[in-house]
């Protein structure tokens, strides 16, 4: 090996995980012998660490609500569409729908509870975003309203728990409209909700059955997150946080209401 | 994928798509460089991709397939509004980063309170040197997939990756130098 040295292209291959195992096993030899081409090798790893290590900036708070904005107007141009295009769009709807059936019968019961559970996490792990922020209650239930939920919401206040609103998002929660909010309380918890139109009926089996002032509770408990499950009316009410179980369901107990 | 019923189609792309907001809005802020273009970037990014999304195949990367329509309506923006050309740095600085300072110092940590310097120098970059850094070390796009994004031969992309390094080291180690954390390079007479 004395006088050869790889080209540096070859040494950031190495770098990448990218050589053969005969070829990479001959350039770790060269490595081991060759302080200029560890430096290289040296140097590279240092910027390829540094840059993927590079903090992220958090996206403007209204740029998911522009999104929506902009494939909203795109939906309601499609609605407009051709009678070949709505004829074309019907078959193929009847066919989705049949695989949306195959899917269904094949996979049982719908897991709302894992569904609303990975909502969650992606909200703590900052890769779902709010469409809007405020700590304000009705003002959340006005931006519902705006963005055409069907249905009524109520944005619970719950600062005499501790836990302030920090923002809502339009979300869609097992294919249908959820209205989505977010609380932080102290120490930094999450306690997130969401409202929906559906049933508990569709929940699957295994949760823990409760009732409190007439009212019918699903609690489910999976992965350190606990969530609580109620109706008003035809929406379905979720709470859910990693906080202590007792604590979300006294939550659920404060605020659910008869409808 | 088969053509979808509106509703199911908006669904499956809020659940598939929009989670990469963040990732797409960095790199768009890292290209453009203003908060403002970026979000435009990426609005506009998310729309075509909605408008095409019965061409993407479910399972397969999303973000590869996001970041290709972003890199390609900033190309197309920045050939129409006839900003600077989109040139590789010249020969001379590719010869001077060639050199080797002969120095055995060991190089600071790149944590996180080199975020600024980290950055100030990938803006530095010429733009095809930054995208090559944005999808294989920021967004972890294996060389084939950021290749396909950026449109180009796996052998580009391999090469302008290497140089975007090279240069990003002399940039940092130029910081690392007059902060203090290297010596200044003592060469022999």
């Amino acid at each position: 090996m004395t006088g050869y040295h790889p080209l540096g292209e070859e040494i950031q291959d190495f770098a990448d995980g990218r050589l053969t195992p005969a070829r990479r096993e001959d350039l770790e030899a060269h490595l081991a012998t060759c302080p200029q081409c560890g430096r290289e090798l040296e140097r590279l790893r240092w910027v390829k660490e540094g840059t993927a290590r590079l903090p992220m900036h958090e996206p403007p708070l209204d740029l998911p609500a522009r999104v929506a904005q902009a494939l909203d107007s795109e939906d309601r141009r499609g609605s407009r569409a051709s009678p070949l295009r709505r004829y074309l769009l019907a078959a193929a709807g009847v066919l989705a729908a049949a695989a949306a059936v195959v899917i269904l019968l094949s996979r049982g019961p719908r897991d709302l509870p894992s569904a609303v559970g990975r909502d969650f996490a992606a909200y703590r792990k900052a890769v779902l975003s709010l469409d809007t922020a405020s700590g304000d209650g009705p003002t959340l239930e006005r931006y519902f309203a705006w963005r055409g939920l069907a249905f009524r919401t109520r944005v619970f206040d719950l600062g005499m728990m501790g836990y302030g609103l920090v923002g809502a998002r339009v979300h869609r929660l097992d294919g249908r409209p959820s209205a989505l909010f977010a609380y932080r309380g102290v120490g930094d918890h999450t306690l997130m909700c969401q409202m929906f139109e559906g049933s508990l009926d569709e929940l699957p089996q295994g949760g823990e059955a409760r009732e409190h002032n007439g009212i019918e509770f699903r609690i489910f408990k999976q992965h350190g997150l606990t969530l609580v499950f109620w109706m008003e009316g035809s929406v379905v009410c979720v709470l859910v946080s990693d906080v202590p179980g007792e604590d979300v369901v006294q939550l659920a107990y404060a605020k659910a209401v008869k409808v | 994928m088969m053509a979808l019923d509106p509703e199911r189609k908006r669904a499956l792309f809020e659940a598939t798509a929009l989670p990469l907001t963040t990732a797409l809005y960095n790199t768009a802020l890292r290209l453009t460089g203003a908060s403002a273009d970026a979000s435009d970037l990426v609005q506009e990014t998310f729309l075509r991709a909605y408008r095409t999304f019965e061409n993407f195949s479910l399972g397969t990367n999303c973000k590869a397939w996001l970041l290709t329509i972003l890199y390609s309506i900033h190309i197309n923006q920045r050939k129409r509004a006839e900003h600077t050309t989109i040139a590789l740095p010249p020969e001379e600085v590719e010869a001077l980063l060639d050199e080797d300072a002969g120095d055995d110092q060991r190089l600071p940590e790149l944590d996180e309170r080199w975020g600024p310097e980290v950055d100030r120098a990938l803006g530095d970059l010429a733009e095809p040197l930054r995208a090559a850094i944005l999808l294989v070390d920021i967004e972890q796009l294996p060389y084939e997939e950021a290749a396909a994004a950026l449109g180009w031969p796996v052998g580009t992309l391999r090469s302008r990756l290497f140089r975007a390094r090279k240069r990003l080291f002399a940039t940092l180690e130029g910081y690392a130098r007059a902060t203090g954390y290297l010596r200044k390079p003592v060469r022999p007479e």
